[in-house]
Order: structure tokens, then C-alpha cells, then sequence
């Protein structure tokens, strides 16, 4: 027992000798006795000799209130000759911070004078890093869970190395430069600038919103992002989007490395609010979402008549269009193919689907990007003007081309782009669906496309035979299950119900009563089963789709159900024709072509 | 130390001359604060005991086998040094810290960087804390498999768990205090698992952050809890569950009828007489040991197996405080206590988790909300408060896993093994959106 109780106090001891040595000797303490030692013999007077031999080692620090949050900055501690001009050619930490005309110093008498002064600014705006720590692996910001690492020089541990050798580079600290000289024709945050450019020119505005920059909404807001992430996590981002977040629908823009850094170094700058801004400016962008400034960063392309095309052209290609799209050997993977875009639409529905892509589609992804009108017109006459078609020789070499990029290779609706359509292609392996309709129905599908949807008019593309040749081939290749005679239903060719007030009161009653579950409350085909249900309930404020089904239709699915899908025969369930009726007059209520629509009409309130 | 025995000087009639006195202060000085010089026989053994603030709280003599290391492993005494461990380097941490959102992390850094001792002090601090709450739960669990709860201990077998509770929400509560990622997602997760509770589960989750998100209030709460009220309480439940330990006739230990005879001082007695001073008349006076219950087993040819606390239980509690010390020392120069990011209330770390003594809670709560974070908790709490009252049977006390005890230590043990397992589980094998994985 005696001899365990000395052990322990022993350890005791130890312990304690080694905290105190920890705590007493300190790296520091020896730069700053080096650099005495150093100052001593180059002192030139003896007074000068007398007030650093009267110095001894102890922490400094520059205390900065002027930029933003205090900043309590101990980097002096170990570089504390970091404004002395005499240590130009010593190693770190003592060597003198370089003096630069492009920083503002200026040469007086020889001597140089620093335009930010190290007293005003202390060193973390400038550099990142933690002003607070002693010990570099803090200090600098190496332990992985600071937010600030000393940007361009110091990468974490757990950095992607095959990102590590381009965060380094003093271009970065631009980001922190532009938190107070946010002209946009400052020589020193030219990285910045492009960044910026390059965050409209690429369309990153589209989808993402930056306070007083762009108002998107796809993705995630960028206005505090530099503020959140490190540079190795946005580098990340854009290089391999779906790195970080399986499910991430962010294009793989085809950047260059120096374009990818410009992006980065821009998105590291936007910190929120930055230091020259007051609140009153930041209301004042926030009401005119910054609407002006995208034609302020990149000037407007000059459309003329007789470059129009070529200028079209050119919008198209460079401005990111085919991140998304797919225009003849390039392709974004995620949006519908525009090779034969002429062929499919006219000038004027492009043109209208540019202003606004949801009135044409109405679950449609895309944003509505702010280019001019007169770049909208030159982009849309150069998509009409891709009018080549393709040759197929067979059905398969159809359903290859044109049709396989969103219903798959296997014709089970998994298609390559299928997960940014809403609704998600059709599934054609399901015999229950396909064999339910009749023959022409499927036709009209392939030739007039189905409207509200991404499926074109294959019709002005392909003819007759060929439709038929595409049809041949799914209902053989992936239906399989041979088609039989359809029994015939009794259905109203017409709604019995007339369209009243009343009776879109009853049918709305009718469908929180069946039908929300599925199709959602506010008939957007979101209800709570939704989730589990492939192909999903149908939106039903999906104007352009509902317009496109007549009456008939409408009772046939809804009485009989649609097989293939979880819609069920609600004639079994009770529903009678005039309780049927009431929920098409409830469909066609909510979804008024116009003001002067005769529905519209018929239940606006008297 | 002999020679530190003041020498009695001899009452001389005369006026002591100031030379005389100040020669003699020293001696003075000490004599009068130690009133008893090193003890050199029983009587001063005894009266050391007495004489002294600090010691007075131990029985003269204690029994043999409270001072066995494996029967006590001496779990409770080191609960009780960590607390005085952890008082002090909070009191010290305290002087550095403040309980601001805007400042807390601020400090943190200080601590690490420029404070003397200071990552040493929170270190200290930090696996005290850790290792309080095993080493309590340790003390349950030992307190359960000797038996130790039965009669008459039932009470402060509650309070016992009471303490584990309270120590449990000390934790909690200075988890909270860094301000870092760590921080602020293990208690917006352990106050998510509160507000499951059915009816009052909102408004304790409400009362607890004093707001609907973790934020300054809840900071500011749980600095006040962690600081004041419940280092207070703790201090009250310990000075209770020590005082009843007195008063229940020193630590638990075997029925004198089941020791070998061979050590038994009268040879023949197969029956040991045990008196019992319950039959109090009013109009009679006690010594104070008639007053003390349980069984007097120092009468007639009843064996004495006790010793002198002086020096048997001081040494012993001398060992285990340094080996306490020691060991906290050495894994505070070895470990940095962790300091994440600042608070980022925007990006949670995808797992969040609660400290590792609620991620058995997490895990159970992963399967469900309700039960795995209120229901089964509350049903375990109110399982081991009422288990003294529910064993009645007087048998198997002081014995390590006694045969009498089969039934209520295997449920015990289950228990214990199910969340060691869940914190296990929990701890290392769980990654990004709560899946499997494998720590290797």
C-alpha cells in the first residue's frame, strides 16, 4: 500500500513537472528572445540598444473593432518583427511582411509605410486563421475543425488531396480583400470579379440565390456561403457536385481550372453582409433582388438581325446551356435533349418557355434565367433553326435516339434524366397500363407529345410509319405481355354536371374526402402517400395537362381507374356519375385557362 | 513527526516573557490547530478522529471489511474526489468563462491558447467529468451486486440514484458550456429527446432552452444549472448519502453469523448475540451509540473485527485519491479535451450526437421516439428507485453475486449489459443519417 501511494504521488510529480515545463516554455518566447537578440545587434544607438534589452518575452496581441466582430489577433506574438523593415531577408516567423505599391504602401523618404496598418487591421482580416492561438497548428488554422484556415496557404488535414495543390496560391485572400473594396473594377480582387462573372455567365444564378445578387431558388443560398464552408468544400462542390450530397441535382459544369477557382474565391467573398456595406444598402438590393446587377457584371450581348443566329448560337454554348441539356454531342445529363428543337417546337413556345418555364411545363426545373429579350430572341431563333432530323432506320434506332434518355434502356421509366422530370416518364414495362389503353391513344401520345409534361410531339419528327415502328418495338420489347381485346366501359362522352359554384363546392368535398391522400389537399399530386407511389399521382393543377383531356377521359380514369398505376376504380368505391361529374367540375375549377374561360366564369362569385 | 509533538513546556508562575513566547509560537501555533499531537495510542487514535473537522466525519473504528479494495473497489470515494477535482478546475475555468454566444467560444480559444494551464485545467475538467459518470454508474452497479440497498439502506439507495441523476444532468449541462458544433448539436439532440415526453415533454424542452431553438437562453440556463444549482444539490445529496452511511452503521458487509469461526474470539459461540437499542424509553438517557441502529456488535464475545480509521481508512482513502489524481492527471497531459467548430446553427454535423452516456438514449430513440427516450428511461429510473422496496428479502447482503441474489442480479446485469451495448453501438458504430458502420 505504502509503496503504491508513492508511486501515485510520484506520478503526481511528474505530471506536474511536465504541465509547468508545457506551460513555461513556450515556442513563442524563444522567437521573440531570437529577434531581441537579433534587434540588439542591430540597433544604431545606444538608446535604441537600451529599450529592446528593457523588453522581455510576454504574449502581444492587436485588438480590432473596426471590422466587423472584435478580433483579438496574437499573430504578433511570434511574428513580432513583422513590421520591422530590417527583417526583409530573415526566415519565419520573424521575417517582415512584404511591403507592395499594389497594397497601397507607399515609399517615404525610403522608408515605406504601410497603408493598412497592422494596428487597424490586425492580421485575420486579411488572412483567416485564428488570431486567438499561440501555437501554429491553431494559430493557422491546421486543426481541421477551424472555419478559417490562413486562406492560399494552409490546407487541412482531410483536405481532398487531389484538390490540395490548388487552394493554395495568395489569389485566394482576394475573398477577404473584397469584403471592403467591392468595386467591381478593383486591380486587386480581379479573381473576384470574374467569379462573379462567371457565377451569372454559367447560370449559377439561376438556381442559387445570393442576397442582393440573384433571387434562384433550385438550389441551396449562396449569400453566407463563404461564411459556412472551407475552400476545400466548395472546390468540392462545383468540381464534383454529388461528393457531398447523393442527391445533389447540381450540373457538372464543364470549368476550367482557372474558371473554378475565380467561382470559388467568389463564393468565399460572400460572407453575408461584408464591411463596407450598411444595412439600408442591403434592404435597398434586397427589394430589387438584383435584377440590374446581372446586366451590370456581364454586358448584354448587341443582338443583330443578321448575326442573330450565330449570336444565338453562341449564348447557347457558352452561357452553360447544355450543363442541363443535351445539344447534339454534349450533354448535361439532367434536361431534355435540344438537338431537333425546331423540329418539336416553333420560335414563339420556346420564347414563351424562356420567360417562364413553369406556364408551359408546370413542374418544370428549369429557372427562369435573366437574359434580355433580344438575347431570349436570338437563342430561340437559333433553337428553332435546329431543324435536322435524325436518321432512324428502325423502330429500335428510334426508341434509342429520341426516346431512351428518359424512359431508359429498359423502358421502365428509369431513364437517364428521369429524376429531374416531373412527371416521371412512363413506366412501358407495366402491361396493366399499356394494354389498358387503346392502341391510339398510345399513338396520339408518341405524335402529340402529352401536354404539361416533358414529352414532345414526336409526330412532327417521325412519320407514321415510324411512330408506328417505335410503338411495335416497346409494346414487344419491354411490354411483352401480349395485348387483348379492351372490354368496353360506360362512360359519359360528356359531363352530365353542369359547372357551377355549387357543384365545385360538392367536388371539392368529394376530393378531400377520396382523393387528397394521393393527390394532396391542394391537388398538386403531393399528398402524404405520394412518396410511396411510382408513377406519382398526377398534379392536377398541371393547367396545360388538364386542358388536354377531354371529359371523357377524365371519367374513364376516375371511374375505372388507370392500371398500372395506384389510381383505383372508384366505381367500385362508390362514386356515382354525378358525384364524378362534381370532381371534374372541381378539376376544371381549379385550373381556369383565363379570366374569360367559360369555366372561369361559370363559378367566379355573383 | 515526533518531533512536531509540542513540548509541553511547563506552566511556570511567573509572566511568560515575550522572548519566551515568541520562541514557543510556532509549537503554539500548531497545537492550537491540531489539538491532538500525532497519535501514538488507541485513546488518541480515537480522539484524532474526533478532534478534527475534516476527520470527524469518520467512525473511530471501522469494520474490516469496508477497508477490503474488492469489495468496495473503492468506486464511491472516487466519485466523491472527482467532484472535489471537478470544483476546483470549475471554479478555476470559471474565472475565464462567460455565457455568451458571442463570447463563450472566444474564451475556449483563450483557455486553449494564452490562459497558464489552461487546456491542462479543462482537460482535467473534461475527463473528470467523463469519468464521474462511469465511476457512479460503476458505484450503482457495485452498490446492486453486494446487495448493499437492503435494510436498512433503502433510502440512501435512492438517494444513491438520485445523485447518478443529478451527475447525469451536470454532464449534460456543461456539455453545453464550449459553445462549439459539439455542443450545440449533442443538446439540441439530448433537449429533442426531453421534448418526446408525453403532455409536459414540450414545455420541459421549453423550459429547459428558455427558448424553441438551443440559443443564449439556453446557455445562460445551463450555466446557471451547471454552476450553482446543481453542484448545491449535488453537494446536499452527498452530505446526506454520507451521513446516512454513518447512521446505517458504517458500509454494508456480511451478517456476522456468516464469518469463519475461526476468527471468532470466543470459541463455541455459534450464535452471535446482536443487540438492538430500539426499545427507547423517554425518561432514560442513551449514549450516543444506543441511538446509532442496526445490529451493536460490540458486546460481550461478539468478535471485534473493526480497526482504527486512524491510520487503516485514512490511508486507504489517501491511495484512492491519488490514484484518482493520478489517473486524471495522466489522461489530461495525454488527451485534449475535443473543441470543434464554432456553433454553426445552419449546418448540422450529420450525426449529431449527445454526449456518449444518452447515446444508448439515441440509439433506443432511433427506433423509437417515444419509448426509446422516455418511456424505458423513466421505467429504469423508477425500476431502480423502488428496487429496495420491491427485494425485501434480508439475505445475501455484503457479498459479491451471493447465490440468495440470482434472480434480481441477472436483471440487473441485463440491464447494464443492454446499455453498455446501446452506448456501444451508438458510440462507434453508427455514421451519417444514423446507419451501420463499422469503426474499423
Amino acid at each position: 500500500m505504502r509503496l503504491a501511494l508513492a508511486i501515485g504521488s510520484f506520478l503526481i510529480l511528474v505530471v506536474h513537472g511536465l504541465v509547468f515545463y508545457k506551460q513555461f516554455f513556450h515556442a513563442w518566447e524563444r522567437h521573440q528572445s531570437a529577434y531581441f537578440d537579433q534587434a540588439r545587434g542591430l540597433a544604431k544607438s545606444e538608446t535604441e540598444r537600451a529599450a529592446v534589452t528593457g523588453r522581455s518575452p510576454r504574449i502581444e496581441q492587436l485588438i480590432v473593432t473596426s471590422f466587423g466582430e472584435t478580433r483579438v489577433d496574437r499573430c504578433t506574438t511570434c511574428h513580432i518583427s513583422s513590421d520591422d523593415p530590417r527583417f526583409e531577408k530573415y526566415a519565419h516567423p520573424l521575417k517582415t511582411h512584404p511591403y507592395s505599391a499594389a497594397m497601397g504602401d507607399v515609399q517615404k523618404n525610403g522608408k515605406w509605410e504601410r497603408r493598412h496598418k497592422f494596428s487597424d487591421f490586425g492580421c485575420t482580416v486579411c488572412h483567416d486563421g485564428q488570431g486567438r492561438g499561440l501555437k501554429p497548428e491553431y494559430s493557422h488554422g491546421e486543426d481541421h475543425y477551424w472555419p478559417d484556415p490562413l486562406l492560399g496557404y494552409v490546407a487541412q488535414h482531410g483536405w481532398r488531396k487531389e484538390f490540395v495543390s490548388k487552394l493554395k496560391g495568395r489569389e485566394y485572400m482576394e475573398a477577404n480583400c473584397a469584403q471592403c473594396h467591392t468595386e467591381d473594377n478593383f486591380a486587386g480582387t480581379a479573381t473576384v470579379q470574374r467569379g462573379r462573372q462567371l457565377f451569372f455567365s454559367t447560370n449559377c444564378y439561376g438556381c442559387h440565390r445570393i442576397e442582393g445578387l440573384s433571387d434562384g431558388t433550385l438550389g441551396p443560398d449562396l449569400t453566407e456561403v463563404g461564411k459556412k464552408f472551407k475552400v476545400d468544400y466548395l472546390w468540392e462542390s462545383i468540381a464534383d457536385p454529388r461528393a457531398n450530397s447523393a442527391t445533389s441535382v447540381m450540373p457538372q459544369f464543364k470549368l476550367s481550372e482557372a474558371d473554378l477557382k475565380a467561382l470559388v474565391i467568389f463564393l468565399k467573398s460572400r460572407k453575408g453582409m461584408n464591411f463596407s456595406e450598411t444595412e439600408i444598402q442591403r434592404y435597398r438590393a434586397k427589394l430589387t433582388g438584383g435584377a440590374e446587377l446581372i446586366q451590370a457584371t456581364i454586358k448584354p450581348v448587341e443582338i443583330t438581325a443578321s448575326q442573330m443566329l450565330q449570336q444565338g448560337q453562341k449564348l447557347v454554348e457558352d452561357r452553360a446551356c447544355m450543363a442541363c441539356h443535351k445539344l447534339n454531342a454534349r450533354d448535361g445529363g439532367i434536361a431534355p435533349d435540344l438537338s431537333y428543337e425546331g423540329l418539336l417546337k416553333d420560335e414563339s413556345w420556346i420564347q414563351e418557355h424562356f420567360a417562364n418555364p413553369r406556364s408551359v411545363v408546370s413542374d418544370s426545373i428549369m429557372p427562369t434565367f435573366r437574359f434580355t429579350a433580344d438575347e431570349f430572341k436570338a437563342m430561340s431563333a437559333y433553337l428553332a433553326s435546329l431543324k435536322t432530323a435524325p436518321a432512324l432506320a428502325s423502330g429500335a434506332d428510334a426508341y434509342k435516339a429520341l426516346c431512351q434518355r428518359c424512359h431508359g434502356d429498359k423502358g421502365d421509366g428509369h431513364g437517364e434524366i428521369a429524376i429531374y422530370l416531373d412527371p416521371y416518364p412512363r413506366d412501358l414495362t407495366k402491361a396493366g397500363f399499356m394494354n389498358s389503353k387503346p392502341m391510339e391513344r398510345l399513338t396520339h401520345s408518341i405524335q402529340n407529345g402529352v401536354a404539361g409534361t416533358s414529352m414532345p410531339a414526336w409526330g412532327k419528327l417521325l412519320n407514321e410509319a415510324q411512330v408506328k415502328g417505335v410503338l411495335e418495338h416497346v409494346l414487344t420489347t419491354y411490354t411483352k405481355t401480349p395485348r387483348r381485346e379492351l372490354k368496353a366501359r360506360k362512360v359519359p362522352t360528356a359531363n352530365p354536371v353542369a359547372m357551377s359554384p355549387a357543384s365545385v363546392t360538392r367536388g371539392e368535398a368529394v376530393f378531400v374526402q377520396r382523393c387528397a391522400g394521393c393527390h394532396g389537399r391542394k391537388a398538386d399530386g403531393k399528398g402524404p402517400n405520394s412518396l410511396d407511389i411510382l408513377p406519382r399521382p398526377r398534379n392536377l393543377r398541371n393547367s396545360a395537362f388538364v386542358h388536354s383531356v377531354n371529359d371523357e377521359r377524365l371519367f374513364d380514369s376516375i371511374l375505372y381507374g388507370v392500371q398500372g398505376t395506384a389510381m383505383p376504380p372508384w366505381i367500385d368505391y362508390g362514386l356515382s356519375n354525378n358525384d364524378v361529374g362534381d370532381l371534374v367540375n372541381f378539376i376544371r375549377g381549379i385550373n381556369p385557362q383565363s379570366k374569360g374561360n367559360q369555366h372561369a366564369r361559370a363559378i367566379e362569385p355573383r | 513527526m515526533s518531533a512536531a509533538t509540542p513540548p509541553k513546556p511547563a506552566p511556570p508562575a511567573h509572566k511568560p516573557s515575550l522572548v519566551g513566547s515568541l520562541l514557543s509560537l510556532p509549537a503554539n501555533v500548531w497545537s492550537s490547530i491540531f489539538r491532538n499531537p500525532l497519535p501514538g495510542n488507541d485513546v488518541e487514535r480515537s480522539a484524532t478522529s474526533f478532534t478534527n473537522f475534516f476527520l470527524h466525519i469518520h467512525p473511530v473504528k471501522v469494520h474490516q471489511n469496508t477497508l477490503r479494495p474488492l469489495y468496495t473497489l473503492g468506486l464511491g470515494l472516487m466519485s466523491f474526489f472527482l467532484f472535489i477535482i471537478l470544483v476546483v478546475t470549475g471554479i478555476l475555468l470559471m474565472f475565464y468563462y462567460v455565457p455568451s454566444t458571442t463570447q463563450a467560444y472566444d474564451r475556449m480559444l483563450d483557455l486553449r491558447g494564452s490562459v497558464a494551464f489552461g487546456t491542462f485545467l479543462r482537460n482535467m475538467h473534461r475527463w473528470g467529468a467523463h469519468g464521474m459518470v462511469a465511476i457512479v454508474f460503476l458505484h450503482m452497479c457495485r452498490v446492486f451486486f453486494t446487495g448493499s440497498y437492503k435494510k436498512p439502506r433503502e433510502f440512501n439507495w435512492v438517494i444513491g440514484v438520485l445523485l447518478l441523476l443529478v451527475t447525469l444532468f451536470l454532464s449534460f449541462t456543461g456539455y453545453l458550456l464550449p459553445w462549439d458544433q459539439l455542443a450545440f448539436w449533442a443538446i439540441t439532440v439530448g433537449a429533442a429527446i426531453a421534448g418526446y415526453a408525453p403532455v409536459v415533454g414540450k414545455d420541459m424542452q421549453f423550459l429547459l432552452l428558455g427558448d424553441a431553438n438551443v440559443g443564449q437562453e439556453a446557455l445562460l440556463r445551463f450555466y446557471v444549472l451547471h454552476v450553482a444549482v446543481l453542484p448545491a444539490v449535488l453537494t446536499l445529496l452527498i452530505a446526506i448519502h454520507f451521513w446516512r452511511i454513518r447512521k446505517d452503521g458504517g458500509l454494508s458487509r456480511p451478517a456476522e453469523s456468516e464469518v469463519q469461526p475461526e476468527i471468532l474470539s470466543a470459541p463455541g459461540a455459534d450464535v452471535v448475540v446482536t443487540v438492538k437499542a430500539v426499545q427507547l424509553e423517554p425518561k432514560r438517557t442513551y449514549g450516543l451509540q444506543g441511538l446509532v441502529r442496526g445490529p451493536l456488535i460490540k458486546t460481550g464475545n461478539v468478535p471485534d473485527r473493526s480497526v482504527f480509521s486512524w491510520p487503516n481508512l485514512l490511508v486507504a482513502e489517501l491511495f484512492t485519491f491519488i490514484l484518482t489524481l493520478s489517473v486524471i492527471l495522466v489522461v489530461s497531459l495525454l488527451f485534449d479535451a475535443p473543441l470543434e467548430e464554432p456553433v454553426n446553427v445552419m449546418h448540422p454535423p450529420n450525426p449529431a450526437k449527445a454526449p456518449w452516456y444518452f447515446l444508448g438514449l439515441q440509439e433506443m430513440v432511433s427506433y423509437s421516439a417515444f419509448w426509446g427516450g422516455i418511456g424505458i428511461p423513466t421505467l429504469f429510473v423508477i425500476g431502480l428507485l423502488i428496487a429496495p422496496y420491491l427485494d425485501r428479502a434480508p439475505g445475501g447482503v455484503g457479498k459479491w453475486f451471493a447465490r440468495e441474489r440470482l434472480l434480481a442480479n441477472t436483471t440487473f446485469l441485463t440491464f447494464v449489459v443492454v446499455n453498455v451495448i446501446l452506448v456501444i453501438i451508438g458510440t462507434l458504430f453508427r455514421g451519417p443519417n444514423w446507419a451501420f458502420v463499422t469503426p474499423w
